[in-house]
């Protein structure tokens, strides 16, 4: 029943015309205090990703790229938005970044503000291109070697998350890759088979039975340095198969992953399935 | 052929319009599938949507004998539309701009291996840009075109299927002309009724990154001079379930067609769940043959937790279609949201020129 009253006030209100006053809210019509999504695009713009997220992604791009209807997958909400753009491969020119830092003319992110892409209309689709001021910091900002927000202040130990798949969630075959960002910093060259460890539960859905598969050393690509992400894949020819998997990037033992100032990062377990097996 | 286009054109001397708009629809009283090959309408017109566009739609049709139909041959059809815009822009606190842009230039093919029975359907965007698919499937007809199956990549049956994707209830729920999904689509048109159930995999065309699907559920009652359906989606997605829901309907008094849309949408990719509403009153003003005169009211409610974020939109548009084949469109879009952000308050004007073939 609050279903119906609501869509009754909807219709209502289309006709009524009850464009908010905006007291109380940020440019991006969030509560100033309290509830807000951080950022409020008041500011001017800055080469920076904290000032484009603010006055470019979260209220222009975001009307479409955010949550589960996001087009292409491609989410620009603040939590989002690093990961899903640098050194990312676009879904519609997979040669091309979405943001190669350092190459703004190679980005696709660029090519589709500037509506020079290959495939499909200019950015934001529908609505006023965007100003050649904000794009030229946006330029800028790809330039300056696309940095995350802002200064990182490295956590103890390092903590990592799991971009692609999130947790809990299946890792899609379309894009067999798991994304995974640092906290901080990590030293990369500490990445090693030893540490970085695929299993598969060879069939059953659990671990530890005796009945576990190894898979083959993944191969390790670093997409960005600050924070670190990293993707990882299957050797050329192998494939992931329905079943259930778990990925471990230890923080002890004799070879651990370590950060930039050389401590071992937290243990880092990520379980998935893929193919939809359990 | 030539008996064909005499009686369909005495069937529709009196018709206004045809395009893929729902408003024709509700002006004719019949089913989306009624003109076009997509059963939830949008796209490719059929051999009946095509005569009707020549000869009902035009202020003068100019004989050409008989009348495109798209069939090249019982086995093949083809179809295109173009749109190509000059557009103003005021923005507060900013320059205007004036741009000339080709919005969408679309070919259809329709592959019919067993004709009005099991068909192959591709809609290709060529521009802007380049080549992107929009819509790839397959589709069988079961029980005299009663019942269907389509499977591949396709538009989802949701609410109004207006052709501006940039009308709040297209955009909002993401579900329009830019966002085909990849899945399974059953439907059935049985009399004034017409259902569809589709599931797909909810990655917007992107791809699939988690179990979860999304499911969509739409139902219209038609008569002649209204009707009404509702709407569901759920999708099942890693970065956060949403749920949407909708009523419609549409209603012709006299020259005039009116559409009305109200959705309510939960969506957990926020944290907190956000809770928004979606409306929009279109009334559509066919006051001469080949010209009609569209006002439209939208709402927007990003947050219903939220006080005073509301936005609205207010569309003015006249459409002139003096040829087949060829129309004209000019309108103006007025925005009206928070005075702290100025792009929801931005006035745009438009002229198109749309080609439909």
């Amino acid at each position: 029943m609050s279903y119906m009253r609501s869509l009754v006030l909807i219709a209502s209100c289309a006709i009524a015309g009850c464009a908010g006053n905006g007291e109380g809210l940020d440019a991006n019509g969030r509560p100033l205090m309290g509830g807000g999504d951080g950022g409020g695009g008041n500011a001017a713009l800055t080469p920076d990703l904290k000032s484009i997220q603010d006055n470019v992604f979260t209220p222009i791009c975001t009307q479409c790229h955010q949550g589960a209807a996001a087009p292409l997958g491609l989410r620009l909400d603040a939590a989002s938005s690093y990961a899903m753009l640098v050194n990312a491969p676009s879904v519609e020119v997979p040669a091309l970044n979405r943001v190669t830092p350092g190459d703004p003319d190679n980005s696709y992110l660029i090519q589709k503000l500037e509506g020079r892409a290959a495939v499909g209309g200019q950015m934001p689709l529908g609505q006023p291109p965007l100003p050649a001021a904000t794009i030229a910091a946006i330029r800028q900002w790809i330039t300056n070697g696309a940095p995350q927000a802002q200064a990182l202040t490295d956590v103890m130990p390092m903590q990592v998350r799991a971009v692609a798949p999130p947790p809990g969630e299946a890792l899609s075959l379309a894009q067999p890759e798991i994304l995974l960002e640092a906290s901080g910093t990590l030293n990369v060259a500490t990445l090693t088979p030893a540490n970085v460890v695929l299993v598969r539960s060879g069939g059953d859905g659990s671990f530890g039975d005796g009945n576990d598969v190894a898979m083959g050393p993944v191969q390790i690509e670093v997409r960005s340095l600050q924070p670190t992400v990293i993707a990882l894949k299957l050797p050329a020819g192998d494939v992931f198969v329905p079943d259930r998997y778990r990925l471990t990037l230890a923080g002890h033992g004799a070879q651990p992953v370590r950060d930039r100032d050389g401590l071992p990062i937290g243990d880092f377990v990520l379980q998935f399935s893929v193919g939809g097996a359990l | 052929m030539t008996s064909r286009f005499l009686l369909l054109a005495v069937l529709f001397c009196a018709a206004p319009a045809l395009r893929a708009e729902p408003y024709f629809a509700v002006m004719q009283g019949v089913k989306c599938s009624q003109c076009h090959v997509n059963p939830t309408g949008g796209g490719m017109r059929n051999t009946f949507g095509e005569v009707w566009s020549q000869t009902a739609l035009p202020a003068q049709r100019v004989d050409t004998g008989e009348p495109w139909t798209g069939e090249l041959s019982r086995f093949l059809a083809i179809g295109a539309n173009l749109r190509v815009n000059a557009n103003s822009t005021d923005v507060p606190h900013q320059q205007n701009t004036f741009s000339f842009d080709t919005d969408e230039l679309r070919v259809y093919l329709e592959l019919r291996a067993i004709p009005d029975r099991v068909s192959l359907y591709v809609d290709q965007k060529l521009a802007p840009g380049g080549s992107a698919n929009q819509e790839a499937y397959g589709k069988i007809w079961f029980d005299n075109q009663r019942f269907y199956v389509k499977a591949g990549q396709m538009y989802l049956p949701y609410g109004l299927r207006l052709q501006d994707d940039t009308a709040f209830i297209r955009q909002v729920p993401g579900i329009n002309f830019t966002t085909p999904d990849r899945g399974v689509e059953t439907g059935l048109e049985i009399g004034p009724w017409s259902a569809q159930l589709a599931v797909s995999n909810g990655t917007g065309g992107g791809a699939e990154n988690d179990t979860g699907k999304q499911y969509s559920v739409r139902v219209e009652h038609v008569q002649s001079v209204w009707r009404a359906g509702a709407s569901f989606n759920f999708n099942d997605a890693a970065s956060g379930k949403r749920q949407m829901q909708n009523v419609f309907a549409g209603l012709r008094t006299g020259p005039i067609a009116w559409l009305a849309e109200a959705d309510y949408i939960l969506d957990d990719s926020f944290t907190p769940r956000r809770k928004q509403g979606v409306g929009l009153i279109e009334a559509n003003w066919w006051y001469r043959k080949g010209q009609n005169f569209k006002l439209t009211a939208e709402y927007f409610d990003p947050d219903r937790e939220v006080a005073e974020d509301q936005q609205t939109r207010y569309s003015v548009v006249w459409e002139y279609t003096p040829l087949q084949f060829v129309q004209f469109r000019v309108g103006a879009r007025i925005y009206d949201g928070i005075p702290q952000n100025d792009l929801q308050n931005r006035h745009e004007y438009f002229v198109q020129l749309n080609g439909y073939f």
